[in-house]
């Protein structure tokens, strides 16, 4: 143990080995050591140790301040940029880079939206009303003939659509004007009666029929005389391709609002 | 354990001793052992602090002597230890 003990001091540090080692010794020899004394050594080195070299710094930076200046600086200054970092963030300043980078797909391009199908010749600022495309002149005449100034076509939403209705052998299918447009093969516009005192719009509704030959013919109007008459003598004008219904030819109704009105009229015949 | 330091002054207060003198003396008055890395580590700091000074010795066992500010501490530290001991003394008998 004894032997153990005298290694253990020479973990001293240099300066106590030059003043203690010699009566450490001595003492070493005149007692009978137990393990408690090596350990009880042992626990004085690491104080020594740790005294030692705390002294030596301060020892140090008071003969050379310069040595410790530089990196007690730099320590301070990396010290003061990360807690700053960190200040920064938790105050929502700086985003945190995410870990992944989360691309979502692009959402399908937006269809454009369906054209507003309107004579703007006819009612420019109505874009409910459906006019005369496609247009198609009449036999012999030109196209600006059947184009009248301030009158137009609604297609009316249908309440009995796909109704049939029959008279005697007839069987007529209801059928709505919009189901229509791609079979007409003629139409004319009604003209602005001559003549006539009304100011401002004026509606007429017609009911027709589509004959099997693709002919029209007007079933009832309503409205002033003038211009369901106007009205009837255009649409009875109007020529769609022969209809089918499963195969089979067929007789279909519709219906149309025909609005009149008196200033573009006016504009109109003024030109 | 009371601070080494008092009890290797306490020690020296009647004159020199080596390191082993002052741990036998220590066990005796006190009825404490110092192991050699406490005893070494005291007179260290006792003599840092200049509260003991090693005597003049031919021998490998280096004497030390209680210096005039180690004599003072000690009247110091005796005083407010005896101050201690004669309150705690009176509380128990009141007690």
């Amino acid at each position: 143990m004894r032997t153990l003990i005298r290694w253990a001091a020479r973990l001293y540090p240099a300066t106590w080995r030059n003043r203690y080692a010699a009566e450490f010794d001595a003492l070493l020899d005149d007692i009978s050591p137990s393990l408690g004394d090596l350990c009880d050594v042992l626990g004085d080195v690491l104080r020594v140790r740790a005294t030692t070299s705390l002294d030596a710094c301060l020892v140090w930076a008071a003969v050379s301040p310069m040595t410790l200046r530089l990196p007690v600086v730099l320590s301070l200054t990396g010290h003061a940029l990360m807690i700053t970092l960190v200040l920064l963030t938790a105050v929502g300043y700086v985003t945190p880079m995410p870990l992944h980078v989360v691309v979502a797909p692009l959402p399908p391009p937006t269809p454009d939206p369906p054209p507003q199908v309107t004579d703007a010749r006819v009612f420019p600022n109505a874009l409910t009303l459906y006019s005369s495309l496609p247009l198609m002149p009449a036999q012999g005449d030109t196209l600006s003939l059947y184009v009248a100034d301030g009158v137009g076509i609604n297609f009316l939403s249908l309440p009995d659509i796909g109704a049939t209705y029959r008279r005697g052998n007839a069987e007529w299918r209801v059928w709505p004007g919009q189901a229509l447009e791609g079979l007409i093969v003629r139409r004319v516009l009604p003209e602005y009666p001559r003549g006539t005192n009304t100011r401002g719009a004026v509606s007429v509704f017609v009911e027709y029929l589509v004959t099997r030959d693709g002919s029209v013919k007007v079933l009832r109007t309503s409205g002033p005389a003038r211009f369901t008459s106007a009205a009837r003598s255009a649409i009875e004008r109007w020529v769609y391709r022969p209809l089918e219904y499963e195969n089979r030819p067929c007789e279909v109704v519709s219906r149309v609002e025909v609005r009149f009105d008196s200033e573009v009229a006016q504009s109109g015949l003024s030109r | 354990m009371p601070d080494p330091t008092i009890l290797i002054l306490a020690s020296l207060a009647d004159g020199d001793k080596h390191g082993y003198a002052i741990m036998e003396d220590i066990q005796v008055f006190a009825g404490i052992r110092l192991g050699p890395g406490t005893l070494y580590g005291a007179i260290r700091r006792l003599e840092e602090r200049g509260w003991i000074r090693a005597a003049k010795s031919e021998s490998r066992r280096q004497p030390y002597r209680i210096t005039a500010e180690g004599s003072q501490h000690l009247k110091e530290q005796l005083a407010l230890l005896g101050q201690v001991v004669r309150t705690g003394n009176r509380r128990m008998r009141e007690a």
